[in-house]
């Protein structure tokens, strides 16, 4: 049977596969043996696969199909493959982190979310590769994985983005029909705008972290990459949930509720018109141009709107590195740092660990005031609006500072820094393709109050029913 | 942390050890590693000399036990 899926199958919405399954149109394992054996084909031509789970997810798959034999359903994400972050830890097989220095390194606990999705019978065919430790260091290549650069499957010659490059491309093509992500400070959002698939930054605390490797406990959230807004909604909705192994938790839990949405006409969208027209790259500003349009047409009122001025950049840095240093002080103490692949990575750790606790604090303390300002900034608007990224994806022969220093824009705008702040704040976030530049994807994100998720992923789902980006395929 | 590995799975780390000398040799020429570690350090300064410019009432408090 698996030999007889055409493409369409591989890059099918969660809902349409579980649909077509429970119609007994093929078994889960003849689904699950078809992606498992596309992602080991094809995972290695983007540097997209960490570990292929191939054996163990079919025989997961035969308990999936023994399920939905006596009708016993599960959800929606029964008997759906799926693809996960080398940072989660899966019992018994190599976690790796992206980095070298952990290549054999062996959990004996699966992650809390890998568990619940496994529950619901959800399988995992394989680990996705990723930037280094989550590129916490900074890091100036593409380069910076024990796995190489992540290919972008729209043209092999950029990056899929970081840190989570393997879950984007994966997604893209059509590997996986979805995959978990992490993201500290932008890691979902930027593969997932580079690789023209929806991405979705839960709220700090939403998603349990037990199992993720840690780069900085008061920023690290766990999410999804998918094909649209709903596939995302699906798989938070399995993924969400306080957990008493994850400090940080919440301890509240996500509901899809998209019949209790607010009318899009009445959501106050706040948006900077600089972002679209002078910090967006030239070739990108059609696409951030039709896509406001679009939001336009939904009905919902547009606002102009100022992020709060204070330094995002400089706070982001300063809590991830002083963490990350704190995390892995053995690492960079024992001179191991120095197997990592990016050489910037290893230079930002070791400094990192001259950073003071007075700095640490003071920066804690500023993002006391961002957490503040930015709650105000919610009682004018609904949503932020901004690009997710202002171009496509850089070459990856090219050092991703290179246009570091080319001049900027004298306003801020909201885009250049809402995805730090956005993270420091906790905020959700949404990633939505909507075109394309020199042949690559863009996107937008809308980023709401904390546990707003639901209000994102309507206005998401209200502009995917009005554009096809997110149905686009790269060539294969 | 246990370290039982199947022959796929051990294939599978060799396999990406092997891709590390391939990020390597991808890696354009950097830096040396004495600039970057002046660098790095630069970067710490310029992000305090940022932090210093906030005005930050005594009264706050860091984001602790942080929620969002």
């Amino acid at each position: 049977m698996a030999g007889e899926f055409n493409d369409d199958i591989f890059f099918a919405t969660i809902g349409e596969l579980n649909t077509r399954l429970k119609a007994k149109e093929f078994s889960a394992v003849e689904l699950v043996r078809a992606f498992a054996r596309r992602l080991e084909q094809l995972g290695p031509r983007y540097n997209a696969l960490a570990l292929p789970l191939t054996e163990v997810a079919i025989r997961h798959a035969q308990g999936v199909d023994k399920d939905l034999k006596i009708e016993r359903y599960r959800g929606p994400l029964q008997g759906i493959p799926f693809g996960a972050k080398d940072l989660l830890s899966y019992a018994g097989h190599p976690t790796t982190w992206g980095a070298s220095p952990y290549a054999a390194q062996v959990f004996d606990e699966t992650a809390t979310v890998l568990q619940k999705l496994e529950k619901i019978g959800a399988v995992l065919v394989g680990k996705l590769a990723m930037v280094e430790l989550a590129g916490g260091g900074g890091y100036r290549f593409a380069s910076a994985s024990m796995f190489g650069p992540g290919l972008n499957p729209w043209d092999r010659t950029r990056w899929s983005g970081g840190s989570s490059s393997g879950s984007g491309s994966a997604v893209a093509a059509g590997l996986v029909p979805f995959a978990l992500g992490s993201e500290t400070s932008g890691s979902i959002l930027t593969p997932a705008a580079f690789c023209g698939v929806t991405g979705l930054r839960p709220t700090y605390g939403l998603v349990s972290r037990h199992g993720a490797m840690a780069l900085s406990w008061t920023m690290d959230k766990v999410g999804p990459l998918c094909r649209s807004a709903e596939d995302c909604a699906l798989v938070l909705a399995a993924i969400a949930g306080g957990d008493s192994a994850d400090p940080g938790s919440a301890h509240k839990s996500f509901y899809y509720t998209p019949q209790y949405a607010r009318p899009t006409k009445n959501l106050r969208v706040g948006y900077a018109p600089i972002d679209f027209a002078e910090w967006a790259q030239p070739a990108a500003r059609p696409a951030f141009e039709q896509a406001l349009a679009v939001i336009r047409e939904t009905g919902a009122q547009l606002a102009e709107v100022k992020l709060p001025d204070l330094p995002y950049g400089a706070l982001t840095s300063t809590i991830i590195l002083a963490e990350a240093a704190s995390i892995f002080e053995p690492l960079i103490v024992s001179g191991k740092v120095q197997q990592l692949a990016d050489a910037k990575q290893i230079a930002g750790l070791k400094a990192a660990l001259d950073i003071s606790a007075t700095d640490y604090l003071k920066a804690m303390r500023i993002r006391t005031l961002v957490r503040k300002q930015i709650r105000q900034l919610f009682t004018e608007v609904d949503v932020l609006l901004a690009p997710t990224r202002f171009g496509p994806a850089p070459k990856i022969s090219e050092p991703l500072d290179k246009h570091a220093s080319d001049p900027k824009p004298k306003d801020p705008g909201l885009g250049s820094a809402l995805i730090p702040a956005g993270n420091l704040a906790g905020l959700p976030a949404l990633s939505l393709p909507c075109g394309f530049a020199d042949g690559l994807p863009v996107a937008i994100q809308l980023v709401g109050s904390a546990f707003s998720e639901n209000l994102l992923l309507a206005l998401g789902k209200d502009f995917q029913t009005r554009t096809d980006w997110h149905h686009k395929r790269p060539k294969m | 942390m246990s370290l039982k590995m199947t022959r796929r799975d051990l294939a599978a780390v060799l396999g990406s050890a092997a891709s590390v000398a391939v990020a390597r040799a991808q890696n354009p020429p950097a830096s040396q590693p004495e600039d970057l570690n002046a660098a790095a350090k630069d970067q710490l300064r310029k992000d305090r000399e940022a932090m210093a410019k906030v005005d930050l009432p005594m009264p706050t408090e860091p984001a602790f036990q942080f929620k969002a």
